[in-house]
């Protein structure tokens, strides 16, 4: 392995530890209320949740079906939280890898040493696509499991289908938040960015299924071709995938060419 | 032999502020080149160019024959930043081997056997390193690749005296090696025991390049003889080189610029019972360069109205 990349590993691997037990303890929690829920279809049985306000229903995804398995999975699990919190871990990742060094000076050092500066940029994402992918197998493992054990009926590959797409998209923020900070060298902004971004293309979204003002607005948001597919009811949205994937890999070719004409520590 | 360091108008600007303008500066293999100047001369600046870290407005330079954008050109060089920033969990020693893996390889044995040398403790998270040891690190770091060319800014701050003296004869044996060092001051003082030429930049501009022991010629030197018996004042009057002359009785004190030779001859003539030199005091003359350059920038401030 590079020394760059498994130098990053190592630096990164506490907060690796970290998140995967948060997005671990995040499942666990959820779906060990999954029985108490499929049980009291009269509390969150859809006419239940038909009393909710409409907009109110978009915004989380929809809420057809909390009471089964597959239901509560996409609408609790893998709608709004799983991703957030995929997307905050893979956007710190990303931050690590210029901006956040950059800002507190240890990238000098860095950068003079006999690295490719494009080459430094590429190795720092190496590192964010395996650390990200060993969070995401880790908690791909505890759900398969969990949702197994909660007998919620739901098949390996499409809880497969939903953690790939959750990565994917995960991806593309990190990589966003890598390119911000490349280009600029500033954290705070690259944050700044990936919020809007994923919480507006979340809004944009959701939203945008009923407002036919915002719909158009849905093509540009990332989290259309992670929920646009339905994984979990679909599997895989092969097409909607590569689009992730192309997006993130346009964005490392521009954090890779900004980041190799700038002033670093300026 | 090609110069290690070579430039030609190389400027820097911030934005609107400048950093560094019009530098030609070369640097001779085998020396030790001290480069100084109070803070915000553009000492860091120079040196950020020159290891590629920033990009200049306009000029070329090369170093060690290349251009700094090669990153194979880098391995050749040891830098210590004026700003070392170490942090986190990450103890000093697998920084180290880190550090020194990428650049190509450095055994074990020779990063502990700097560390001894300067007394540092690599056991320690780098995240709870004293500013001393930090620099420590950032020597080691610099040093143990056994680089062509040294680019060191600011080196002795925060190191212990006894510390300072290690070092300068680390620098003095790479010296001795045949290999270059460029290393940066704001104090004459912390560079003229090892330095072959100081250059001083102030105000983005180079000013001066100067051997030290031209400038150990010209300075001025105060001196002071005392004789058996009162001397005449018209034995030591006129004499070249001689200034500020004070005849009292058997004493004689006057300042010298230059060569003592004319003075010390005079005085053979006399029996001399006690005879003081001060060391000339380099700092002088380096503030001389300032005040010069000052003068001539509100010349140019003054004729620009
Ligand atoms: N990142 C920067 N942005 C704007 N101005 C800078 C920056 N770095 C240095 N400067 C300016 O450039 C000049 C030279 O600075 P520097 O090279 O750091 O001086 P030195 O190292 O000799 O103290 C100073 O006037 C300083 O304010
Ligand atoms: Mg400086």
């Amino acid at each position: 392995m590079p020394a760059l990349v498994s130098k990053s590993l190592r630096d990164y691997r506490r907060s690796l530890i970290r998140w995967t037990i948060g997005i671990g303890a995040f499942f666990t929690l959820y779906l060990s209320f999954y029985p108490n829920i499929s049980e009291n279809q009269e509390i969150y049985g859809p006419q239940a949740l038909a009393k909710f306000p409409g907009a109110m229903r978009d915004l989380m995804g929809g809420m057809e079906d909390f009471t089964s398995g597959i239901g509560y999975l996409s609408s609790v699990v893998y709608q709004l939280f799983g991703p957030m919190l995929f997307i905050a871990c893979a956007m710190i990742l990303g931050n690590r890898a210029i901006a956040q060094p950059e800002e507190s000076g240890t990238l000098e050092l860095t950068v003079t040493l006999p690295v490719d500066r494009r080459r430094l940029v590429f190795e720092r994402f190496v590192a964010l696509v395996l650390g990200l992918l060993a969070v995401t197998v880790a908690t791909f493992l505890l759900a398969w499991a969990l949702s197994a054990v909660a007998d919620m009926g739901v098949a390996f590959g499409r809880i497969l289908a939903a953690h790939t797409g959750v990565f994917l998209l995960a991806l593309l923020c990190g990589t966003l938040s890598l390119a911000v900070g490349a280009a600029t060298g500033h954290k705070g902004l690259a944050m700044a960015v990936v919020g809007v971004v994923a919480v507006g293309g979340y809004i944009v979204e959701t939203m945008g299924k009923n407002v036919d003002w915002i719909s158009w607005l849905r093509w540009v948001s990332p989290f259309h071709y992670y929920l646009d597919g339905e994984p979990l009811y679909q599997g895989f949205p092969v097409g909607n995938y590569l689009v992730l994937a192309g997006a993130t890999v346009v964005l490392l070719l521009t954090a890779i060419l900004a980041f190799d004409r700038r002033d670093v520590g300026v | 032999m090609t110069a290690v360091v070579e430039t030609e108008g190389l400027t820097k600007f911030y934005g609107k502020r400048r950093g560094l303008e019009d530098l030609d500066l070369e640097i001779r293999p085998g020396e030790v080149f001290g480069y100084l100047g109070p803070n915000g001369a553009g000492k860091t600046t120079t040196i950020r160019l020159l290891l590629d870290v920033i990009r200049p407005t306009r000029g070329r330079m090369s170093v060690l024959g290349a251009e700094p954008r090669d990153p194979a050109v880098r391995s050749r060089i040891g830098y210590l930043p004026g700003e070392l920033a170490l942090e986190g969990n990450e103890k000093a020693r697998d920084y180290l081997a880190f550090l020194g893996g990428v650049r190509g390889g450095v055994s074990k044995d020779r990063i502990s056997a700097l560390a001894e040398r300067l007394d540092a403790d690599l056991s320690v998270p780098m995240g709870k390193l004293s500013k001393g040891n930090k620099q420590k690190v950032g020597l080691i770091q610099a040093f143990m690749h056994e680089p062509e060319f040294l680019i060191l800014d600011e080196p002795t701050g925060g190191l212990d005296p006894l510390v300072q003296q290690e070092f300068l004869a680390m620098v003095r044996e790479v010296r001795a090696g045949g290999r270059t060092v460029l290393m940066s001051s704001h104090v004459l003082a912390e560079v003229e025991d090892v330095a072959d030429r100081v250059g001083i930049v102030r105000g983005g501009r180079l000013v001066a390049v100067e051997d030290v022991t031209a400038l150990r010629e010209k300075a001025v030197r105060r001196m002071e003889l005392h004789f058996e018996t009162p001397v005449p004042r018209e034995a030591f009057e006129d004499l070249p080189g001689v200034r500020d002359l004070r005849v009292e009785g058997a004493s004689v004190r006057c300042t010298i610029d230059g060569r003592p030779d004319a003075l010390i001859k005079a005085a053979a003539r006399f029996t001399v019972v006690h005879l003081v030199s001060a060391e000339p005091d380099l700092e002088e003359i380096f503030l001389t360069y300032y005040s010069e350059n000052e003068e001539q920038e509100g010349r140019h401030a003054r004729a620009g109205v």
